[in-house]
């Protein structure tokens, strides 16, 4: 299995590809040179120590960010081409976000903070947004404002909002940073779930633990690739 | 549950009223600021275009401003006085009366008579100051009316008589009212025009005509000129220390209230401006996931726009209902008649105050469409 992700991570065309991506803010160099090939299918960890730049590179493949220098490569396209729709469509069509602080809209339900992603995407259909709570275990807590809510149903919420226009790639930034032990399980195994349905998922965490959760873990050191493992067998 | 298909501008509703239902305190400081201004530009707007009427009406208590007398002589024919109110405008002139001016002798001294309208000239002078009773008619020939210094000079009061003496012939008149003016007046004797005239042996004769008319000076003016033309041998013009000072007062009141008015507008737009700042700097998250989303800065421009149009249709309505009040309560206290509300009043208010929300929305508003979604929901 592993040696067949490797052979896939060289030969197939990815999904994301970044070439010499660098990001720099002012004297301070986030990403240097970091040259990446992700697969669909595949749930990669992005690991390392706080500014190590998972993040950053993150945000950049989900066009929340851009480079200074080098490409991001969606199925082939460089998003250096997009412009400001573009990258608006492919936020909203093809991403799925989910964060550590989840970031929910205080005075919307938890049904409502799901139909939001519904809102920017297309059409607000509540009937899905209901089902997709229902899979997180969420559904008799639909009409709760975040504040009533614990960390652990804010973070299910976050994640149906993620997937409720279902898309090809779910993005997790530090998902169970602000969780408990048990909650943290709960999120990892719907995350390994969505995985299994053959979502991509590119997850970033500081947490080696976690990290072996994913197929593949990037290990990022002061905004430079340092390696990666697939499945656990170090490669590099 | 009953689950049901929600249109995006249902959607677009509840991120409106919720975003507005959550922050009650700085909604409030936005709707009283944009009222209060509300409320000023329409009580001053009232106030403005109900003044010229207003001050007019007020300064016409000061007496005539309109003088025509003979370019060459003493004397002029009366019946000048009822031509040129036929050839005015109606409504123009208010009030006005022929005067005859002599010097008669009474038991005592001489003294100054002057023959007047009576029932013209209480319109035409109402800031004198009368104890006892005016003399309401112009046919009484019996009694008279004196200035209070005249009066303290012959030692007479009110119900004495004074009495006239032409040789032989004396003519006696009952005092029946004494006049505080602060001018001349104080110092002569008031008699019936025609009683004058007889006295005097000046028949259909007057010393001078004294008008008051309504109008705004430049009127006024050429009221004057046109009048010269009719009577090319008379002496017209009109009072200018009057005409002239009451279109002043008039300018400055104005120029005064539109100062109130930008002074007010501009601190409300700063207290807007400042208040959405504030929201927008709270609501940074808000934004930054929404555009994560895929909202665009428009939609996130509509957004504010809405919210403030929102706030903004509120404050025009009570701050038009408390401007109306307080140009009442002006109107009472300044001038104590009511303000009538002009037709430009209310959609002048309600232009400004949109102005003003949308002038104090656009720093915030470009602020919301420069957040950085990437900065802002970074997780540390």
């Amino acid at each position: 299995m592993s040696s067949s992700l490797l052979e896939k991570a060289t030969t197939q065309t990815a999904a994301i590809e970044t070439v010499g991506l660098c990001k720099r803010f002012g004297q301070v160099t986030a990403l240097d040179h970091v040259n990446l090939r992700i697969h669909r299918g595949e749930f990669t960890a992005f690991m390392g120590a706080s500014g190590s730049g998972k993040t950053t590179l993150m945000n950049i493949m989900t066009c929340l960010d851009t480079a200074t220098e080098g490409k991001v490569l969606l199925d082939g396209r460089d998003v250096a081409t997009f412009d400001d729709e573009m990258r608006r469509k492919f936020r909203s069509e093809k991403i799925g976000l989910v964060f550590q602080q989840f970031h929910l809209i205080p005075y919307l339900s938890a049904l409502e903070n799901v139909m939001l992603a519904q809102h920017y995407h297309s059409v607000v259909d509540e009937p899905t947004a209901l089902k997709v709570l229902e899979q997180f275990g969420m559904g008799h807590r639909v009409h709760h404002l975040p504040k009533q809510l614990s960390g652990g149903e804010q973070q299910r919420v976050c994640i149906a909002r993620a997937l409720v226009n279902e898309p090809p790639f779910i993005f997790a930034d530090e998902p169970t940073g602000n969780l408990d032990e048990e909650n943290e399980q709960v999120v990892m195994d719907f995350l390994k779930q969505l995985h299994s349905q053959g979502r991509t998922i590119i997850m970033v965490t500081h947490n080696p633990d976690l990290a072996r959760s994913a197929n593949r873990i990037v290990r990022l050191h002061h905004g430079k690739y340092l390696g990666e493992e697939l499945e656990n067998a170090p490669k590099v | 549950m009953v689950a049901t298909k929600t249109s995006r501008t249902h959607m677009l509703g509840r991120l409106v009223f919720r975003a507005l239902a959550m922050r009650l305190r700085r909604v409030a400081v936005v709707f009283a600021a944009l009222a209060v201004g509300a409320a000023i530009v329409t009580a001053m707007a009232a106030v403005y275009f109900d003044i010229t009427a207003k001050m007019s009406r007020e300064l016409r208590t000061y007496g005539a401003n309109f003088y025509i007398g003979p370019s060459e002589g003493a004397s002029m024919s009366e019946s000048v006085h009822q031509q040129v109110i036929d050839e005015a405008p109606p409504g123009l002139i208010s009030a006005g009366t022929p005067y005859l001016y002599g010097v008669v002798r009474t038991e005592m001294s001489k003294v100054v008579l002057m023959g007047v309208q009576f029932e013209s000239l209480r319109p035409l002078v109402p800031y004198w100051q009368v104890a006892g009773n005016w003399i309401g008619v112009n046919f009484d020939d019996r009694n008279a009316m004196i200035g209070r210094k005249l009066a303290e000079q012959l030692e007479l009061g009110i119900g004495k008589t004074v009495t006239l003496v032409r040789g032989d012939e004396k003519r006696s008149f009952q005092i029946k009212g004494l006049i505080e003016t602060g001018d001349a007046v104080d110092n002569v004797l008031i008699v019936n025009l025609s009683v004058a005239q007889q006295w005097l042996r000046q028949p259909g004769q007057a010393s001078h005509i004294l008008l008051r008319v309504n109008s705004d000076p430049s009127r006024v003016d050429a009221f004057a000129t046109e009048l010269r033309k009719l009577h090319p041998d008379l002496d017209i013009r009109p009072i200018r220390k009057i005409s002239a000072s009451e279109g002043q007062v008039l300018g400055k009141i104005k120029g005064l209230m539109g100062l109130v008015c930008v002074v007010i507008l501009i601190l409300s737009t700063l207290c807007v401006n400042t208040t959405l700042l504030a929201i927008v700097s709270e609501r940074s998250r808000e934004f930054a996931l929404q555009k994560a989303l895929g909202a665009t800065n428009r939609s996130i421009v509509g957004q504010i726009v809405i919210e403030t149009a929102l706030i903004v249709s509120a404050a025009v309505i009570a701050g038009c209902a408390a401007g109306y009040l307080l140009a009442q309560v002006l109107g009472q206290v300044v001038f104590s008649s009511t303000i009538d509300f002009r037709a430009p009043v209310l959609p002048l208010a309600a232009l400004l105050s949109i102005v003003v929300a949308l002038a104090a929305a656009i720093v915030p508003a470009r602020r919301a469409t420069q957040i950085e979604p990437a900065a802002i929901l970074k997780g540390e």
